[in-house]
């Protein structure tokens, strides 16, 4: 870990001596185990990133805050990240000549308690599918045989049990966003739930209310999530939401074939694309 | 101030036998905004449209909501009154509480409760209709025919005698489809190359046709109007400009194919014209058989051509024109019948062919000269067997349909062999015999009194045995197994179509029905037209069909072209998408998902974290846009509305509903 921290560090200089990127977005050290993202605009402060097994946020989403860059943003990638890239650069929200990725091959990363974090172990590609630089050797893939095995359990529930479950779960939700403001796969300019007059969608907290909340958010990111279980990781109560994103995915892939988002940026997302050969009831 | 008049039709007793108007009536004066609600007999009628005219007047209405059949029936009508009274056209509801309630309900009063329901929902919708105006463009006065069998020849004919300009686009070498394939055609046996050739010929002559033959339309952008068409030429590698068509090439050319004109039978030179009569009557050289270009050596033909007109580096060129309308008259295949029925051998008996290998043979200008013979030995068969519905109206293996022509041409056949092979014998296995047309059934009853021998019943199994093919069946007239011994069997396989249409129909936005058929508009009341503005449908691309009504249909499909030519400017639709480029994030999903390419990205001024940018924005077109609606669902900030079907009215619609 450390080789490739002091490797990462060493690139990063360089990149920034040479000017071929304006700053480098990465992980610095913060005041809990957590590292929470930095931006590195001078080469002697690239000391500052850190890269261990607490490097877990998600950085992809921090380049809707600069979507007209005065220059090339570096930023650093595991396989979460790099997807998350590749599908701004599909939704034209980060254009890909402006981002130069550094590529970090990853082996999950733990909690406080040193335990390997939920959104590791179900991860699929510790290799970044798309970089500009790569560092260390590539990792072995693990994949996911569990993938659906939550979804395959709730589909044997009754519509009843069903509705109650997911009643249950929405009941707890305190409308805080974070999983919205986290995931990569949302970036309207103007989310529903805080348009002035959407109609389906109040701003009331109860349990209806909720549950349209977080079952529209489902479907607006249905072809687009990357599966790196940002929302459930940094969801305060705790709500088990990629169970209801794994759910569309299995649908996705059961009626329009296997799909992954943001892995392969020539392959266009399902519901984003129109076929000639596209079976009739979809023209 | 939303006031509502609400009409409730009887549609004689259409409506009313099943539905409760009076009580649809009162419940309707209850709905938030109704000021004004009444019934009548027919509400199309005369003295209907004079009483909505009246009721705006008096009570100063502002939004109508009719309570009638589909508006797919009336709605023209209706946008027409309330414009008559001042109003305008588009804000207009209509609930269907005859095709959605009466007709398909029993229950007198579920279906008033029904009823009801989508009367309050109507209404909740009116509330929301903004007014929408409509807007002009230019017409192209060019019509593009796709396919040139009887179905394109005689549309081209039709709309360019009327004095517009026609392009035909034909893939194959030569036009005339598979009409100019048959040798005499039923019910009056004139021979099929005698009546259309001369239609060939004028086709060609013609000064306001423009003839592309071994072309294919590759790309169609545009809207009606203003279509705007790519077509490949595929190369000829004989400059026809040139050519004289003396044929000397042909006959030089040593290498030789199957021809695909004689439907297998017989063979072909690489350098060849369809057939005889091919217009335009000059070779082209297919250059997957051609030895020059596969293997560069030989070179005959350019050596023999005594106006040196052969072009070995002739390219695919493509060119772009503009249309007003379009024709599809794209045909029909046989279905492969090898792949389905392993117990007729699935294509291993050399004696086992099909309706249309049995045409070219006894066509006079065919591979064996006209005369009937068996393939594998060349000898005359003294007994045919003919099996109908091969693929057709069979659920298991084939279609589920009826290919409409086969009964006849069966007809044909049989009397062609016993008129050809005295003292044959000609079976026919059939389910039933359909004879629907002028002059049809005579033709049969011919058929019958020359002796053909029709037997009720599918044939099981065929195999061959010594010289004959054995056919077991049975015969439901009698109940009884029946076991014929012939030495031909016929085929009448099931029209398919023509797979090429497949990818030219989802280019121009054109639906196919289940079984692939090009999907008109409407079965009954819009036969030719298709749910692509400027788009025709003419002959068996829409469906099998033989060729009277093939041409009935192609002068249909014309008539509704001269139709829309002739005018100089077209009404656009106002129900259209609209995008809020404050919301449009710029992402572009839906000009993926739009079928009509009538959304692209534009540039919008813009300011971001301080800074004076320029973002891109989604932009529909006008003209494209058909207000499908595609694009509102794929968007998903919600920045995409369809006007006249915005999202806050279908909420408005759902919300009535749960009240
Ligand atoms: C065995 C048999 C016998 C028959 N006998 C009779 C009879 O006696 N009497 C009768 O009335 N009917 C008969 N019929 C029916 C008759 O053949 C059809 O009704 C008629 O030929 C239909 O004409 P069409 O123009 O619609 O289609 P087609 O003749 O199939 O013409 C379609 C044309 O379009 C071209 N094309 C297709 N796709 C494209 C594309 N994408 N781009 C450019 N060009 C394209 C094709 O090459 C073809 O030239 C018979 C049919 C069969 C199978
Ligand atoms: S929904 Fe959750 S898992 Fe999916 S992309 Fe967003 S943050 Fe990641
Ligand atoms: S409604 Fe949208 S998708 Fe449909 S034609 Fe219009 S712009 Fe295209």
């Amino acid at each position: 870990m450390s080789q490739m921290q002091e490797e990462l560090r060493q690139k990063a200089k360089e990149l920034l001596e040479k000017g071929e990127v304006r700053y480098i977005i990465g992980w610095g050290k913060g005041r809990f185990h957590h590292r929470p993202p930095i931006f590195i605009y001078q080469a002697e402060d690239v000391d500052k990133l850190v890269w261990d097994e607490y490097c877990v946020a998600n950085l992809g989403k921090y380049l809707l805050d600069d979507k007209f860059p005065e220059g090339k943003i570096g930023i650093c990638v595991r396989g979460c990240d790099s997807r998350a890239v590749v599908r701004l650069v599909q939704d034209k929200q980060v254009k890909r000549e402006d981002v130069c990725l550094i590529g970090l091959p990853c082996t999950g990363k733990v909690d406080q308690e040193g335990r390997e974090l939920v959104k590791c172990r179900d991860c699929m590609h510790r290799n970044p599918p798309v970089y500009d630089i790569v560092l260390g050797e590539p990792v072995e893939e693990k994949g996911n045989p569990d993938r659906f095995k939550r979804v395959e359990e709730l589909e044997k529930l009754s519509s009843d049990e069903k509705y109650e479950y997911w009643s249950n779960v929405f009941d707890k939700c305190i409308r805080c966003y974070a999983c919205r403001n986290v995931c990569p796969a949302c970036n309207c300019r103007e989310c529903f739930v805080d348009q002035y007059r959407v109609g389906w969608q109040g701003k009331q907290k109860n349990c209806m209310q909720n549950q349209i909340f977080g079952l529209t958010r489902a479907y607006h990111i249905a072809d687009r999530c990357i599966e790196c279980g940002e929302c459930e990781r940094v969801c305060p109560v705790g709500l088990p939401l990629m169970e209801l994103n794994r759910k569309l995915i299995k649908d996705l892939n059961s009626l329009f074939g296997p799909y992954e988002a943001g892995v392969n940026p020539d392959v266009k997302p399902p519901l984003g694309e129109y076929r000639l050969e596209d079976p009739e009831e979809y023209m | 101030m939303r006031r509502i008049g609400v009409f409730v039709c009887h549609c004689g007793s259409n409506i009313a036998a099943t539905v409760d108007v009076e009580k649809v009536v009162e419940a309707a004066k209850t709905f938030p905004g109704v000021v004004y609600a009444a019934d009548n007999k027919y509400t199309c009628s005369e003295p209907g449209q004079e009483a909505i005219k009246k009721a705006i007047a008096e009570h100063n209405l502002n939004r109508v909501v009719i309570c009638s059949c589909s508006p797919r029936m009336h709605e023209a009508t209706f946008r027409k009154t309330i414009a008559d009274a001042g109003l305008n056209p588009y804000l207009l509801e209509i609930a269907n509480i005859r095709e959605q309630v009466s007709w398909v309900h029993t229950d007198k009063e579920k279906a008033t409760e029904k009823a009801i329901d989508l009367a309050r929902i109507a209404a909740a919708k009116a509330a929301k209709d903004e007014e929408l105006f409509t807007s002009t463009i230019p017409i192209e006065k060019r019509a593009l025919v796709i396919g040139g069998g009887i179905a394109g020849m005689q549309a081209a004919l039709d709309i360019a005698d009327a004095g517009l300009q026609v392009t035909l686009v034909e893939k194959e070498s030569s036009i005339g489809g598979k009409m100019v394939m048959l040798d005499k055609t039923f019910p009056t046996l004139d021979c099929s190359a005698c009546i259309s050739t001369p239609k060939m010929v004028t086709l060609s002559q013609h000064p306001n046709i423009e003839l592309m033959t071994y072309s294919e339309v590759t790309h169609v952008g545009g809207y009606i109007g203003n279509f705007e068409v790519t077509i490949k030429q595929k190369a000829k590698f004989v400059n026809h400009d040139i050519c004289t068509g003396c044929g000397l090439c042909e006959t030089k050319c040593p290498a030789k194919v199957t021809s695909e004109f004689d439907q297998g039978l017989g063979k072909r030179p690489a350098i060849h014209k369809l057939f005889a009569q091919a217009v335009p009557n000059k070779p082209v050289i297919d250059k997957n058989s051609c030895l020059k270009l596969t293997t560069g050596k030989c070179g005959i033909c350019s050596k023999i051509c005594p106006v040196g007109c052969i072009d070995y580096e002739d390219k695919d060129k493509e060119v772009t024109k503009k249309f007003g309308a379009i024709v599809l008259a794209t045909g029909y295949e046989l279905i492969d019948w090898t792949k389905l029925y392993g117990e007729y051998g699935g294509g291993r008996y050399d004696n086992i062919i099909t309706g249309l290998q049995f045409e070219r043979m006894v066509n006079a200008s065919g591979p064996t000269d006209g005369k009937i013979v068996r393939p594998s030995d060349g000898k005359t068969p003294k007994s045919v067997l003919f099996i109908k519905c091969v693929g057709s109206r069979d659920v298991n293996k084939g279609k589920s349909y009826c290919s409409r022509a086969c009964c006849m041409y069966t007809a044909k056949h049989a009397h062609q062999v016993l008129e050809k092979i005295p003292g044959a014998k000609a079976y026919v296995s059939y389910m039933d015999v359909r004879t629907p047309g002028k002059g049809y059934d005579e033709f049969y009853m011919r058929t019958l009194e020359d002796g053909a021998v029709y037997v009720r019943g599918r044939i099981s199994k065929i195999y061959p045995e010594g010289e004959k093919l054995i056919s077991l069946g049975e015969d439901t007239l009698s109940n009884s197994n029946v076991t014929l011994e012939t030495d031909l069997v016929v085929l009448e396989t099931a029209m398919v179509p023509n797979p090429s249409a497949e990818k030219t129909a989802a280019m121009i936005g054109v639906g196919r029905d289940k079984d692939g058929w090009l999907q008109e508009a409407h079965p009954k009341l819009r036969p030719v037209e298709t749910n692509t503005g400027g788009v025709f449908l003419a002959g068996t691309c829409q469906g099998p069909k033989d060729i009277p009504d093939t041409v009935a249909q192609a002068s249909a499909a014309a008539a509704k072209v001269i139709g829309l030519l002739y005018k100089d400017e077209l009404e656009t639709n106002p129900m259209i998408s609209k995008v809020d480029p404050q919301k449009c994030a710029g992402c572009g999903f839906c000009i993926e998902v739009c079928p009509y390419g009538a959304i692209e990205l534009v540039d919008f001024p813009d300011r971001y974290q301080g800074k004076k940018i320029m973002r891109k924005v989604a932009q529909v077109n006008g003209g494209l846009c058909q207000g499908c609606g595609a694009c509102t669902v794929s968007c998903k900030p919600g920045a995409i509305d369809l006007l006249g079907f915005t999202n806050l009215q279908i909420l408005e619609e759902v919300d009535a509903l749960c009240r």
